[in-house]
């Protein structure tokens, strides 16, 4: 035992055991991590987080396994005194031994007390005095004594100091725990209040819980102690996933860019773009998972039956580039249409059941959207106020929290710089509309004037796209067009989309309202506009699916008589009632017009089309133009960057709109056409680089900055309405139209959702039939309707009360600090002359630091202009001074990086923070 | 366990940083590690060219303000005794901290602490008051040549007006206070030490 050496001597002891320690320390930590398993921590308070479990538990772990085995021995040792004393004196020098070697670093305490004992233990004889002088209370004493270095042990060589307790600490917690458990005891006889009892007996309880472990008594230290290790690794465990999860949010880097270059709304839009894509791509999975990857893998191959073959008269052209282009030729009889899909009820080994699963694939995309998009209503709804952003503090705000203390880039800096400054403009725009005030009747005539204007423009489109509609449905009996006239819906459509924005954008000039408000008016419109040529093409559309059913129907009545005829002639010759199918090649046979086919094409003809206009737009409307203001602006007459081209300005509304459109023919078109939706996910995603790289490149930051609502739940509404208006049509088709005969995974029935009946009535038991039925009563179905429409009405009531209530305490803690503020204030000077003559005095606003009494009254005179009675009002009326300064900062704002900062007065004579050129 | 710094760092010292700032043994040895490898001129105590030398600290405009509030007035080096006190601040308040018994000495991580010391980033003249010049001088600093002066100075002034509930056309501590209510201090002034 090497150890005995160092206590000896009282210093030198010591210093060898530094040294030793180091050595010792890997040995240590092995064997704690060792023991670590076996639990029986002796542990202490729940720590609120820890970096490395292991190192802190571990030598906690350690002591504990120690400390019963040290108690026995004392006991053991207590009863037998007398002649023994000298071994045990002996016997406790060994345990310290092995107990020092244990800990890591020593702390002072510790050498304080090895000393005086290592001291008393040599003198022998004192030595046995003093134990002498303990007596029967040694037992007690001693473990006393071994608590307290072990603890003070702890103290100073664990590595959760703050988590170790000293003596008295210990001996404090151990009273407390004592007291609340008394207090549980006794809660029945306080004399308080039942809430107050419920709210002391649970802290109690916890408080005991917590507690009762960490000192070693009570039920369970290992349970305790497992329970601490346990919740901090589930604490690190979700760290790390919420890290992950950071991590895993996609182009937030790209988006933050953005923002800080252009402000909030614009973020705005690709915010809302990468939800779409999110919801595209879960939508995108449960199409292809269940629909066409296994029609593909399980169903029968291209060729074998004859909607999955391209008919005779079209093989020749079949491949064409231009035929593909329309989606036509080998495209149209492939599986991202309706009528590819066989109508076999079962599929694969697996008895996939197809037809059923595209119905409820079909049925479950609306669904679906239609929770996600709600529950992200309610959540961003849940979320604003919630920031304290309600115009009290604003400013303040601002100026002390703005900045991010962990940006470490010279470029995100940059970045970080570029958006406070639009924040602040931000602000400053919304303090401006604030303060207008001019003729308001001219306001009122000059808005009732471009509203008329719009609502002429609307019903222009509108005839329009009617007169082009039935123009197409004539051409439709030609066959001598040329490709003008075969695309004009299209081409129209598109056409309006792109024009009747920036004549909207232009009345709504007229109207000088906010431009976040302006934003609103301005999607309003064009959502009507979208919406009006959307619907029209639907009733057009509607037309042509009657037509092609009339069709159908001759030529299955037409094909049914063939093939009896086929029959009766070949049962007449072969004289062989066993029925064969006619030897025809799959390409041969007649086969109906399939409407739902025609009506997947026409909808991805659309997508595809809007997608090539957007894209197009970009590149010409902002690309092209970026790039001959920027290059021709050397060889030109007039500034074209400051003067009339300029750079565009990124089209909020426009994009959006655009999204949520694409959106809504998107949920119309993926019923019949299932691929639809891979071509919208792959459409966003390009998009999103695109649209950032454009927008970082070649626009300029609008003009009026200004902020985005809190939440974008405005944009969540637009959507919501299409989702709705295009669950109309989708669903009509499906319940009332027939299927087609020959094509799609419903033919032959009367119905498509004839194909869930059939399910109830083969694969499940019976009983559930009848259950259906009975459901499906009207008698149940009409009361639980109205019953549904009450919990609405109600909720809804409860919802607009507690609102008002809110407002209402709002209103009222603002005007109880406005009153306040009046108060202090007008008690200084109620003097109207004194105040005339401040009002003379130069720059009232800059209080001098020590002025005569005057000065220091003129800024305690300034706001008394407040009217007392409009306190509400007040904080608003006090703006005299302006936010906006007469000649605002031209435009492009933040195009310049910020320079080094002006004379700081302690900052380093301009180290240039603002680093980096300007990105264009 | 950071044998090697702890081995230059005394024993006593480190007891005396524990009970002043609240850091545990093993950060203790950690910032100790830090703050020699900050060290660049190796005697011990840090100048201001040594924080500049952290990137986040070069490129905050409050730079300067956080380095300065690591050195005592009138001071340009700081020992590892006064780098844990300021360090001490940004400790994160544990739960068990929460609980303990009023009575004692305010930690230097409470939120009122949390909050003087952002305080004294903005207070240059240690006046304990913000007044619309030094907030100006902020302004500058956070927004540069963006925005002209005018437009600057009302800010300031809006600022103020926002803030100012005793009408001397600055900002008190306690009007600071009122501001920052609703701002989750306590967790957004921590940095999590390792331990």
């Amino acid at each position: 035992m090497p150890r005995k050496r160092d206590l000896s001597a009282d210093e030198v002891g010591i210093d060898i055991h530094d040294d030793d320690s180091d050595s010792d320390d890997g040995a240590t930590r092995r064997r704690a991590n060792r023991r670590q398993a076996k639990g029986g921590a002796r542990a202490r308070k729940a720590a609120s987080e820890d970096e490395e479990d292991e190192e802190a538990v571990a030598p906690r772990t350690r002591r504990a396994a120690k400390k019963p085995v040290k108690k026995d021995e004392e006991d053991d040792e207590s009863e037998d005194e007398g002649p023994k004393k000298k071994k045990r004196g002996g016997a406790t020098n060994r345990k310290k031994g092995g107990k020092s070697r244990d800990s890591e670093e020593d702390s002072d305490v510790e050498k304080g007390r090895k000393g005086k004992k290592g001291g008393g233990k040599k003198g022998g004889k004192e030595e046995e005095e003093s134990k002498s002088k303990k007596g029967d209370a040694k037992g007690k004493d001693k473990k006393k004594k071994k608590k307290a270095e072990s603890s003070s042990d702890s103290s100073s060589s664990s590595d959760e100091d703050e988590e170790s307790l000293s003596e008295g600490e210990m001996a404090l917690l151990m009273e407390e725990v004592e007291e609340k458990k008394k207090l549980i005891a006794n809660i029945r006889n306080k004399p308080w209040r039942m809430k107050r009892r419920l709210t002391h007996l649970k802290e109690a309880q916890e408080f005991v819980d917590k507690f009762e472990g960490a000192l070693g008594k009570g039920k369970g230290r290992k349970w305790y102690a497992y329970k601490v290790m346990m919740t901090k690794k589930w604490i690190k465990f979700q760290r790390d996933f919420e890290n992950f999860r950071t991590a895993c949010i996609p182009w937030e880097r790209k988006i933050k860019e953005v923002e800080s270059h252009f402000g909030s709304s614009v973020a705005s839009y690709f915010i809302f773009l990468r939800w779409m894509y999110g919801m595209n791509l879960v939508l995108f999975g449960f199409t292809f998972g269940l629909v066409v990857i296994p029609e593909v893998l399980m169903g029968l191959p291209y060729g074998s039956i004859p909607r999955k073959t391209v008919p005779r008269a079209e093989q020749a052209t079949a491949q064409d580039y231009s035929v593909l282009l329309d989606f036509n030729g080998y495209c149209k009889y492939s599986v991202l249409f309706y009528g590819y899909y066989n109508s076999q009820r079962t599929i694969g080994l697996l008895k996939f059941r197809l037809p059923l699963a595209y119905l409820m694939v079909g049925i479950g995309t609306f669904g679906y959207s239609l929770m996600v998009v709600i529950r992200t209503m309610a959540k961003n709804a849940d979320l604003g106020g919630g920031d304290g952003e309600d115009g009290e503090f604003t400013f303040g705000w601002k100026m002390f929290t703005s900045w991010d203390y962990l940006i470490g880039n010279a470029e995100t800096a940059d970045n970080k710089y570029a958006s406070i400054t639009t924040s602040f403009k931000e602000s400053i725009v919304d303090e401006q509309e604030n303060q207008k005030d001019e003729n308001i009747h001219l306001r009122r005539f000059l808005r009732v004037l471009a509203n008329v204007l719009i609502t002429c423009s609307l019903g222009g489109s509108g005839y329009l796209i009617y007169f082009v509609v039935k123009r197409s449905q004539d051409f439709a009996n030609r066959d001598d067009l040329s490709w003008y006239e075969k695309n004009e819906l299209e081409i129209i459509m598109s056409l309006l989309g792109l024009l009747c924005p920036p004549l909207f954008e232009t009345i709504a000039e007229l109207e000088d309202y906010h431009p976040r408000i302006a934003l609103k008016w301005q999607l309003g419109r064009i959502f009507a506009l979208l919406l009006g040529n959307l619907y029209t093409f639907l009733f057009a559309l509607f037309d042509e699916v009657n037509s092609k059913l009339e069709e159908e129907q001759s030529i299955k009545n037409a094909s049914i008589l063939a093939m009896k005829e086929y029959y009766a002639n070949y049962t007449r010759l072969v004289n062989d009632t066993e029925a064969t199918p006619p030897p025809m090649s799959p390409a041969d046979v007649i086969r109906g017009p399939c409407w739902e086919t025609a009506v997947g094409i026409e909808f991805v003809k659309l997508t595809v089309s809007d997608i090539q206009v957007t894209y197009l737009t970009i590149l010409i409307g902002d690309f092209a133009r970026a790039v001959i203001v920027r290059f021709l602006n050397y060889c030109w007459c007039w500034d074209l960057e400051a003067g009339f081209p300029s750079y565009g300005e990124f089209d909020i509304s426009g994009n959006v709109l655009g999204l949520v459109f694409n959106q809504g023919m998107i949920w119309m078109g993926a019923f019949y056409a299932p691929g639809l939706v891979g071509i919208n996910v792959l459409r966003l995603l390009t998009s999103m680089y695109y649209q950032c790289w454009a927008v970082m490149a070649t626009n300029v930051p609008h003009e009026r900055v200004f902020k985005a609502s809190k939440s974008n739940n405005f944009y969540m509404g637009l959507l919501l309405l299409i989702l709705f208006l295009s669950l109309l049509p989708v669903v009509y088709t499906i319940m009332t139209l027939s299927p087609s005969f020959d094509c799609g995974p419903f033919s032959g029935k009367a119905k498509m959702f004839d194909v869930i009946i059939e399910t109830i009535d083969l694969d499940l038991p019976a009983f559930i039939g009848t259950l259906f039925s009975y459901v499906a009563n009207p008698g149940l179905i009409i009361p639980a309707v109205l019953l549904m429409v009450l919990a609405i009405y109600y909720l809804n009531s409860v919802s607009e009360a507690y609102k008002n209530s809110n407002l209402d305490l709002k209103k009222k803690m603002q005007m109880a600090r406005d009153e306040e503020k009046n108060r202090r204030n007008n008690t200084d000077s109620t003097n109207q002359v004194m105040k005339d003559l401040e009002d003379l005095l130069p720059n009232r606003s800059l209080a001098p630091p020590a002025p005569p009494p005057e000065p220091e009254k003129t800024s305690d005179a300034k706001p008394t202009k407040t009217k007392p009675g409009t306190a509400g009002k007040g904080v608003h009326l006090q703006k005299d001074m302006s936010l906006a300064s007469s000649n605002p900062t031209p435009r492009g704002p933040i195009t310049q990086a910020p320079r080094p900062r002006g004379p700081a007065p302690v900052s380093g004579p301009g180290r240039g923070r603002g680093r980096g050129a300007p990105r264009k | 366990m950071g044998s090697r710094a702890s081995t230059l760092l005394r024993e006593e010292e480190i007891e005396e940083i524990k009970k002043e700032t609240g850091f545990s043994h093993s950060q203790i040895t950690r910032l100790y590690s830090r703050f020699t490898s900050l060290d660049k001129g190796e005697n011990g105590t840090l100048s201001r060219e040594d924080f500049q030398r952290i990137p986040e600290l070069a490129i905050n405009p409050l730079g300067d303000r956080i380095i300065n509030a690591f050195f005592p007035e009138g001071e340009d080096q700081v020992n590892f005794r006064g780098f844990m006190r300021t360090l001490a601040h940004f400790r994160p308040i544990e739960d068990s901290e929460k609980n303990k018994n009023p009575a004692a000495s305010e930690p230097l991580n409470s939120r009122t602490n949390k909050l003087l010391f952002a305080f004294r980033l903005y207070d240059l003249d240690r006046d304990d008051k913000i007044s619309r010049d030094e907030l100006l001088q902020v302004l500058r600093m956070m927004v540069g040549v963006n925005i002209s002066d005018e437009q600057l100075g009302s800010i300031a002034d809006r600022t103020i007006q926002e803030a100012d509930t005793n009408g001397d056309n600055s900002i008190s501590f306690t009007e600071f206070i009122k501001v920052l209510e609703k701002v989750d201090v306590e967790q957004k002034m921590s940095i999590r030490f390792l331990h």
